[in-house]
């Protein structure tokens, strides 16, 4: 199996002694490593020759711009900065409607599962010969629960 | 902010790491010494990673902004060099992270490509002069050039490696990664450079 992964660390003497002998003989006997890890050393040796030198800035002003970010007073974190009253005041008036119609609108929500539950156990009701004409039932609260009920119920 | 005049002589050669708790005292003269020492390493790492000297120069005040502001946070274990370095590299992930979604919608030349673009252009034409030297430069141009398509990890992991000189163990702290870590990160970068030069 070749060391593909430890030859770069190889190069950059990144080894323990004994990961490093073992590369070493591989490499004596494996000519794609060889080539493998002269081409990776000519990239290392390429890159070593000069990294591109930045465009010098004027120091002066990096150091009156770095002195002037040190005086300013630290930002707040997001949660500590003072609201907009406008902001503040739209957020309010969120609350207090979401409260207000929140509880308007739990009755229908209560009701709708309601009409769920009942749905599901219509099977079940119809094995029920009392209930087969459930359109003539005005009150389904008498037969929630049927299913309950032993042999005598029918 | 005192004076900003390089700090006396004490200061001067006071260890990096001994600066660092001045600084978190509120010494303004050792946070000048400190700024003095790594402004230029700074500013070239930043550059490297980002390629554009607009954001070299913000990203790397930035990281002194986080230094004076948290020197009190500086473990004594770490090496100030590493602590700083990871500061850099991190805020230079950020700001890349950042800027992506709007660059996506905004077609704008950030810079990098006329880095690119420079840096080739400044190197003389190929056959223009066939010693092994000229090869060479031509050659480092084209690497470094290259970098810059790599990965945000893979490029932090080869510049700090090629450029900043840093051994592997120093490269995973700053990257807050393992060793092992680090290698594929360089091993990857150096597969990909491999390739991308032998296809230009």
């Amino acid at each position: 199996m070749h060391p593909d992964l430890e030859l770069t660390a190889y190069l950059t003497d990144a080894l323990a002694p004994a990961e490093r002998a073992r590369v070493a003989a591989h490499l004596e006997a494996c000519a794609d490593c060889r080539r493998t890890l002269d081409e990776s050393r000519a990239v290392l040796a390429g890159l070593a020759g000069g990294a591109p030198a930045p465009p010098p800035p004027d120091w002066g002003r990096y150091r009156a711009e770095l002195r002037a970010r040190v005086q300013a007073p630290a930002p707040r974190a997001w949660w500590a900065r003072p609201m907009p009253a406008v902001l503040a005041a739209g957020l309010a008036t969120a609350a207090v409607l979401l409260v207000v119609h929140g509880h308007e609108r739990r009755p229908v929500e209560l009701a709708a599962v309601e009409e769920t539950m009942l749905g599901a156990r219509l099977p079940l009701l119809e094995q029920y010969r009392v209930v087969e004409r459930l359109e003539l039932l005005e009150d389904l609260e008498a037969i929630r629960h049927l299913d309950r009920l032993g042999d005598g119920g029918r | 902010m005192g004076s900003w005049t390089p700090g006396a002589t004490l200061t001067q050669e006071s260890s990096d790491e001994a600066l660092c708790r001045r600084v978190a005292a509120r010494d303004e003269s050792a946070f000048d010494v400190l700024v003095g020492r790594y402004q230029g390493r700074a500013y070239r790492l930043a550059w490297s990673l980002l390629r554009n000297a607009e954001d070299a120069r913000d990203v790397s005040q930035e990281a002194f902004l986080r230094v004076y502001r948290t020197a009190g946070g500086f473990r004594g274990d770490a090496r100030f060099s590493t602590w700083f370095y990871r500061i850099v590299v991190n805020l230079c992930l950020d700001h890349r992270r950042r800027g992506r979604w709007w660059q996506q919608i905004l077609v704008r030349d950030d810079g990098g490509g006329d880095a690119e673009r420079a840096l080739l252009e400044r190197q003389p034409a190929p056959g223009a002069d066939p010693g092994e030297a000229l090869g060479g430069k031509q050659m480092t141009a084209r690497l470094w050039a290259a970098v810059e398509r790599l990965s945000p990890q893979q490029r932090a992991a080869i510049v700090l490696h090629a450029q900043e000189e840093l051994p592997t163990s120093q490269i995973a702290e700053v990257l807050k990664c393992s060793e092992a870590t680090v290698r594929v990160h360089l091993h990857r970068a150096v597969g990909a450079l491999r390739k991308i030069v032998a296809r230009e």
